[in-house]
């Protein structure tokens, strides 16, 4: 992780220099400081890029005078309007510009000090990259940028604001690392392996083999990984922050309020590679299944990040982990499965297997723990591709309040939802010939049905289901994401714990 | 359409009778509860009483609201198509629920059979014609469904012309068809291909010029009574799509003689306005023509001028009917400056991948316009969903050569959304809502109201929106 510090302001006399600029802003702080150093050098460059500071736009400026190697200025936008999204995404825009710099100091302008630390967040969350099997890379390829120095008047107060960020920050890298790793590095058993990892931050990690997800009555989970060499897994991580800190105490001694004591639980689908099995998939884009586990390993972040800042809250996280492959012994399309809650499904496409694990998660989950609500992430559909592109995530849910939060906490991180419909027309389309419902619900609405059938699962308890189909991955990069794994849902959810569940 | 008289006493004691029953009133009804009848509000059951009359119990659910007697009237209708005559017993409603009777079963009798030559010797022939609401209110009842009942009308002549085939409804006999409209007190004109070519609509007329088959421009006004602009209603209507050069696969193409329903649909709403004498003015722009494969047809990348100066690099020959509103929308924008326009399209299959075959996408540059289409939908049956019409779906939109392109050409897109920022762009500072209906203007099978095929989809939706929102003096 890139190295952040926070300090007065203060012109370095070597390396680069980041400032953050509002529309209309006369200079002050270092920018005026730097311009005055070199002879008006930046007034004339930003004069001459007819730099109106926009939301990232950038403008960069080689030697500048006074030492400095670079300076480059982004635009965040009126200053008035500019909330933690807009610095966020310009600190991020930034550290892009900045890559080639060993260190620099950024300037966020006059601003809070929560917000100098989320310009050190959007920073952070752009420099991650992942390069673990990269064996060649010339040194002059690999991007520098190891230590950032944010400036800000009361740095103190901006350094505490940034120890709970750097703990989601942490999260978010936790995900986007195991999305990013290819499925024969990252089988279930390996996944739970790193699940356990983040016992060192005080989550209480339980790993179960397919003979106890057997003993359960899995016999959906187990269905879908049959066909595998790789044995499946269920990972369940629990964070008590608000019942007993971080020992096992018994939680919930005292209910003040009829929910207090019941945590919030979090599913994820963590197919970690996925051919369709018998329902095989074209060859063309195959590859991008190895992220068909990013909702389990949003989980794990979330949780992570959870821990990491101590949140006060309970929590668990439930990651379905298997692989579906195809193979002698593989589930055939029309293969009928038992699931734990006891209701039959007729699997009319090997390929529809993500709600499939799903089914038996949401149904232990509130089965055991009777959580508060339940949120459950998944890869699910391709026609959530269709219907949002990658600007939003599909959101289903059967609580109104629920659905609200969850909206309003997408638009704070960024991570974008769109509620879509749930209702018993669409239910009706999973009706099957022999058994209590079929695991498909054909093309039109796609999307939904499948959402549909999990609610067949979670029984009644308050519930969403974030379908992260076109979200989990991206081809471009974005102000706080390069491109590859986004890891989204992690920042999504932990604001929505932040804001709603948190020392209440 | 069905005869409807509403009457306090039954005279027809040989009709079929039909009761709509509560799940309440069922479990307190011994004949109910003598055959298990559960009053469930998908549950019908039919049979002999004693003195050998036909009698039908359809559920209403947990209660009597607009939809779920419509549904349950509907559902009656559907088990005694082959009777002349139906009564329905709907004693304890309200007025506004009586009359909510004869529109369900109005649209459930329809049918499209003048195509049909010879009896069907499987069944005996639809003979439904006339219906008789039961009602101590017989009055009010009726006053009400003179209101409902144009809606029906207009849903009705929808399905009409939905369900011809392509080489029966030519965008000629389109527009002669909606020269009919003139009776009921609607200005016709029709614009033919000289006149589009002379106006500059070069993006309709791309997509014309494959077939031998010329397109033309319905323009019809319902002047009202308040003096304000029009609304205005935007409809597609490609008679037949064959994808064009950009050919559609051979599998369901036939479903594409359906691709005018929103014209269909908009023509359907100017007739409901007319004949219940709204006061507000409306004016829908349909654009008529047939998408061709041929020697003369337009050509993947070729780059087409709207109406609006706009240039339009075509990707794809089969994102037509986006083409043919641009030049709608721009011209209807410029000529009419209505206070709010609203296109119906067959758009996408994207939004058919989206929502599935029970609502239609609702994409909208106006929250406030937008919930009443949303509240007009679900009081009438006809129910749509918001979907998002954000700047960054705009942005894939970027051609290189030209203005904008009609689509983005790669597997997985979000072609609804694509389509809706598309339109957005011509419809300008218009308060604007887009309904892509590609999911729901035909069904599969028989349903409540109606049977399979043509549904006439947006018609009464549309003509509802005008007497929620438009009918205001000051509005």
């Amino acid at each position: 992780m890139l190295e952040v510090s926070f300090a007065k302001p203060a012109l370095p006399d070597s390396g680069a220099l980041a400032l953050l600029v509002g529309e209309d802003e006369p200079p002050s702080g270092l920018r005026a400081a730097a311009d005055d150093a070199t002879g008006g050098a930046i007034s004339r460059a930003l004069a001459a890029a007819q730099f109106k500071a926009k939301k990232n736009e950038t403008v960069t400026i080689l030697a500048p005078g006074a030492g400095l190697s670079r300076v480059v200025v982004v635009g965040v936008g009126k200053r008035a309007e500019a909330a933690g999204r807009a610095i966020e995404e310009a600190a991020g825009t930034a550290a892009a510009s900045l890559a080639q710099e060993p260190s620099a100091v950024l300037d966020p302008g006059p601003v809070a000090p929560t917000l100098a630390a989320e310009a050190a967040l959007g920073a952070v969350l752009r420099s991650w990259r992942f390069d673990r099997y990269r064996t060649r890379d010339k040194p002059e390829d690999k991007p520098k940028l190891a230590r950032l120095t944010l400036s800000h008047d009361e740095p103190a107060k901006a350094r505490s604001a940034w120890g709970p960020m750097k703990a989601v920050a942490e999260g978010v890298f936790f995900t986007r690392e195991v999305v990013t790793e290819p499925p024969n590095v990252l089988t279930p058993a390996a996944f739970a392996e790193r699940c356990q990892g983040l016992a060192r931050l005080g989550l209480e990690v339980e790993v179960m083999g397919p003979k106890e997800l057997k003993k359960l009555g899995f016999g959906a989970f187990l269905g879908v990984a049959q066909g595998s060499a790789n044995e499946p897994r269920l990972v369940v991580l629990q964070w008590r922050g608000a019942s007993g800190g971080e020992s096992k105490a018994p939680k919930g001694k005292s209910k003040a309020k009829p929910d207090a004591g019941k945590p919030l639980a979090f599913i994820g689908k963590g197919i970690t590679f996925d051919t369709g099995g018998v329902s095989l998939k074209p060859a063309q884009g195959m590859e991008d299944m190895k992220w068909d586990m990013a909702g389990a390993g949003a989980v794990a972040g979330l949780m992570a990040a959870l821990a990491g800042r101590k949140a006060k809250v309970d929590a668990v996280g439930l990651l379905g982990l298997a692989e579906n492959m195809p193979s002698g012994t593989a589930q055939r399309p029309g293969d009928v499965v038992t699931t734990a809650s006891g209701q039959t499904v007729e699997v009319l496409n090997t390929d529809a297997e993500g709600r499939l694990v799903l089914a038996d998660v949401l149904w232990y989950c509130q089965d055991r723990f009777d959580p508060r609500v339940m949120i459950d992430l998944a890869t699910l559909t391709g026609a959530i591709v269709i219907s949002l592109g990658h600007e939003h995530a599909g959101l289903f849910a059967n609580d109104e309040e629920l659905a609200q939060k969850l909206i309003a906490a997408g638009q704070a991180t960024g991570e974008l939802l769109w509620r879509m419909p749930l209702g018993e027309a669409y239910d009706k389309m999973l009706k099957s010939d022999i058994a209590d419902m079929k695991n498909i619900g054909g093309r039109p609405g796609g999307s939904i049905t499948a959402a549909q059938f999990l609610q067949r699962f979670v029984n009644g308890k308050a519930w969403a289901h974030l379908d992260i189909a076109g979200t989990a991955w991206a081809t471009k990069d974005k102000p706080c994401v390069p491109k590859g794994a986004t890891a989204f849902g992690v920042r999504l959810l932990d604001r929505l714990v932040a804001d709603h569940y948190e020392g209440g | 359409m069905l005869s409807v008289r509403f009457r306090k006493r039954d005279s027809h004691p040989e009709a079929a009778l039909a009761r709509l029953l509560t799940a309440a009133e069922a479990a307190a009804d011994p004949l109910a509860r003598l055959i298990g009848f559960a009053g469930r509000a998908d549950e019908v059951a039919s049979g002999r009483d004693a003195t050998g009359r036909l009698v039908v119990l359809a559920g209403l659910g947990a209660q009597a609201e607009a939809s779920s007697v419509r549904a349950a009237a509907g559902r009656a209708a559907g088990l005694v198509l082959g009777e002349k005559r139906l009564v329905v017993q709907g004693g304890g409603l309200a007025a506004e629920l009586a009359a909510e009777i004869a529109v369900g079963a109005s649209l459930r009798a329809w049918r499209f059979d003048r195509l049909k030559t010879r009896p069907d010797p499987d069944g005996p022939p639809p003979r439904l014609k006339r219906l008789k609401v039961l009602t101590e209110a017989k009055r009010d009842a009726g006053a009400v469904w003179e209101t409902l009942s144009a809606g029906v009308a207009g849903a009705l002549f929808a399905r009409d012309l939905v369900a011809e085939p392509s080489n029966r409804l030519t965008p000629t006999v389109f527009a002669a068809r909606l020269r009919g409209l003139a009776e009921d007190g609607i200005e016709v004109e029709i614009r033919d291909r000289d006149w589009l070519a002379r106006r500059g609509f070069g993006a309709l007329l791309g997509v014309g010029r494959g077939s031998a088959n010329p397109p033309c421009l319905a323009v019809l006004r319902w002047k009202g009574a308040i003096d304000r602009a029009p609304i205005a209603l935007v409809g597609k209507g490609v008679t037949f799509d064959t994808g064009g050069v950009y050919l559609k696969p051979a599998d369901k193409m036939w479903e594409m003689r359906a691709d005018m329903a929103g014209a269909a649909a908009c023509a359907g709403a100017m007739l409901a306005l007319a004949r219940r004498r709204s006061p507000c003015p409306a004016v829908a722009v349909l654009g008529l023509v047939e998408n061709m494969i041929g020697a003369e047809a337009q050509r993947p990348s070729d780059v087409v001028r709207a109406v609006d100066g706009t240039t339009i690099e075509v990707i794809d020959t089969d994102a037509e009917g986006r083409l043919v509103l641009a030049d709608c929308l721009a011209w209807t924008r410029i000529a009419h400056a209505p206070v709010a326009m609203i296109d119906v399209a067959t758009l996408t299959g994207a939004i058919v991948v989206a929502l599935g075959p029970h609502r239609a996408g609702l994409f909208a540059t106006d929250a406030a316009l937008a919930a009443h289409v949303a509240a007009a939908g679900e009081a009438v049956g006809e129910p749509v969903w918001p979907m998002p019409l954000d700047e960054a779906y705009g942005e894939a939109l970027k051609s290189d050569i030209a203005d904008i392109r009609n689509c983005v050409a790669a597997r997985l897109q979000p072609d609804a959304c694509h389509a809706a920022a598309f339109l957005k762009r011509f419809a300008g500072d218009t308060p604007f809502v887009h309904l892509d209906i590609a999911g729901v203007d035909l069904r599969a099978e028989d349903s409540d109201l109606g049977p399979a095929g043509a549904t006439g989809f947006g018609a009464r939706l549309l003509d509802r929106l005008v007497a929620l929102r438009f009918e205001d003096q000051d509005g």
